[in-house]
């Protein structure tokens, strides 16, 4: 199943190790004694029921929330309880939910800013942007298909632009590692499909990614791997086909027509030459 | 900086330089003298509000603290206020760093109220300050001054080298803390440090997730806004020989606060525009006594009304591209 996974990576140890994990908000485990690994390479795609704990366990990678118990290990040093910004610069980055920006900055700055303040920690910050930041900068716009926008103020794109834009500045820090938290939410399909293509460039960039999906398509056609989450525990580890056939999965999640569209949409993209070429 | 910014930089620094051989009245050059000091002030709130928003009143606390500070060292150690001088800017930056810490947990409307309180609560220090420092042959002396003022702690010795000219040693030295105020607000506004300020100002969490952190920043913004603001405290203590809790009155701040929004919050032009239009309008309401303040409260809202960017972002956003459609560089205003 791992089509994607460069070969002669295994000899090393995991790029992300998660072991032991909770996180508790009072009572409730939004998060509870979760282990995974995420080898270089590798496309984790993270879905589960709303609740189950996906943006908690983001936000405790990326160093919003700290975990209240378990370790996280990065590259093999432990990155628990480190600050957003460290981890920024330690090669994690992280695409949100929400549409976020610096919304009065154009879309080039927001992407020079991510890669001058992101890929490295500035001790003190120069008087200008170095021409390295820039052309970071215009590449990653480039890989996102925005270079011809680059001069629009960020509160003026639409909604699909400002995706892509957030793709370019986490791209542009940088990243060995990247989360993306619902890249396709509350798009069209036409939408999506460009946001596949875009995803699907970023592992021959050297990105590994872990990506948060509810849309069950979006997810299987990228990921080499899937987890599903349930109340904070992980339900599922394995291969898209071996998903669709679990029964907890079936019965918690994807329900029986869920299921069996995705199992018609897995053997049609087998019959395929280009695996992302469909949405 | 843009080559627009440096023609129109040099050029009014010219037309200040030559003001006094127009042979102006003493008035005319002590007013301008006086807006070189709000000018200054204004430069550097514009940083903290406008360019990282924080909603900091606590700027004439700042020039205040500068102030005193200068005065105090001029009149219980000796020194000349030319060295008493960048001691005080320099003691502001560290009363503006312990406030940046206080301030660092807070956000918005909690910014004002804390740095409001931090400003009247020096104020009340001031002119609750009865008790005897030290006596000045019979009469007995507080330590900042209390309501009278602090006072005997000399000038800039323009007096000795100008005689009856002194008072345009002063104008240039004011216009010289304003230049370089302008020109250091304009390095920081355009250099990766004011973008990460904006960038804090646009999205916190965001900022952060990018490496940029918020704890460094903040205070960063704190300290180097504070700096030309004691700065100017200590010019203005040195050039009226005396300093009081007047200036620690809330109608100073918001007649200051008025002048970073009229003038068109966060630009680099608009401390200047601002801090000129407000000086004009209060000496044209200065023969209504009872009004003065109306007069500057209604120029305020017709430009929160009328003009929302203030002088600077009407004339960079809508006049300046009727004239040429220059293409939008990433040096250029976007807020």
């Amino acid at each position: 199943m791992d089509q994607g996974v460069a070969s002669g990576d295994g000899i090393r140890g995991p790029l992300l190790a998660c072991r032991n994990v909770s996180k508790y908000f009072g009572a409730l485990a939004a998060v509870r004694d979760l282990g995974f690994d995420v080898s270089p390479g590798e496309v984790l795609g993270i879905g589960g029921p709303n609740g189950a704990g996906k943006t908690t366990l983001f936000e405790m990678i990326s160093g919003f929330n700290a975990a209240d118990s378990g370790e996280i290990v990065f590259d093999g040093e432990p990155i628990t309880g480190w600050t957003p910004e460290r981890i920024c610069h330690r090669g994690i980055a992280r695409v949100f939910q929400m549409n976020a920006g610096f919304d009065t900055l154009s879309a080039r700055e927001n992407v020079i800013l991510a890669n001058y303040f992101g890929a490295t920690n500035r001790v003190i910050p120069g008087l200008r942007f170095s021409r390295e930041s820039m052309d970071r900068a215009d590449q990653s716009l480039e890989v996102v298909g925005m270079a011809d926008k680059r001069h629009v103020a960020c509160r003026h794109l639409p909604v699909l632009d400002r995706k892509r834009l957030m793709i370019a500045s986490a791209l542009a820090s940088e990243p060995r590692l990247l989360l993306m938290d619902e890249p396709v939410g509350g798009l069209n399909p036409e939408e999506i499909a460009d946001i596949v293509a875009i995803v699907g460039r970023l592992p021959a960039l050297g990105v590994t990614l872990i990506i948060i999906e509810h849309v069950m398509r979006f997810l299987v056609q990228l990921s080499t791997r899937v987890m599903i989450l349930h109340h904070g525990e992980k339900i599922y580890e394995g291969s898209a086909a071996g998903m669709i056939r679990d029964r907890t999965v079936v019965d918690v999640y994807l329900g029986e027509g869920t299921s069996t569209r995705l199992a018609h949409f897995l053997s049609a993209k087998a019959g395929d030459a280009g695996p992302a070429a469909s949405a | 900086m843009s080559r627009r910014d440096i023609v129109v930089g040099l050029a009014l620094l010219a037309a200040l330089l030559a003001v006094p051989a127009l042979d102006p009245s003493r008035y005319i050059i002590g007013q301008l003298t006086l807006f070189f000091i709000w000018a200054t002030i204004v430069t550097q709130w514009n940083l903290v509000l406008g360019v990282a928003g924080i909603f900091s009143l606590a700027q004439t606390a700042l020039f205040a603290f500068g102030g005193y500070v200068t005065g105090m060292i001029g009149l219980y150690f000796g020194w000349p206020l030319w060295f008493a001088l960048p001691v005080g800017g320099l003691a502001a930056v560290a009363f503006s760093l312990l406030i940046g810490v206080a301030c660092l947990r807070l956000r918005g409307a909690y910014v004002a109220l804390l740095t409001l309180a931090i400003s009247q609560v020096m104020y009340l220090l001031i002119i609750t300050d009865t008790e005897c420092f030290y006596m000045d042959g019979v009469t007995c002396r507080n330590l900042t001054g209390g309501t009278r003022g602090l006072t005997k702690y000399g000038d800039f010795g323009f007096r000795e080298i100008l005689g009856a000219q002194w008072i345009l040693g002063n104008y240039y030295l004011g216009a010289a803390i304003l230049a370089l105020a302008t020109l250091a607000s304009f390095i920081i506004i355009r250099s990766p440090l004011g973008m990460a300020f904006r960038a804090l100002r646009d999205n916190q969490v965001y900022a952060r997730s990018r490496g940029i952190s918020r704890f460094k920043y903040q205070l960063l913004v704190f300290a180097v806004s504070a700096f030309f603001t004691g700065l100017a405290g200590g010019f203005y203590a040195g050039h009226f020989k005396v300093m009081g809790a007047n200036t620690l009155y809330l109608s100073l701040s918001l007649f200051l606060l008025s002048m970073v929004i009229v003038g068109g919050v966060g630009r680099v032009w608009g401390p200047l525009a601002g801090a000129a239009t407000l000086m004009i309008a209060d000496e044209a309401f200065k023969e209504f006594v009872e009004y003065r303040n109306l007069g500057i409260g209604a120029v305020m809202v017709l430009f929160v009304m009328l003009l929302p960017k203030g002088i600077a972002g009407t004339i960079e956003d809508t006049l300046l591209p009727r004239f040429k459609r220059a293409p939008k560089g990433e040096g250029q205003e976007t807020g």
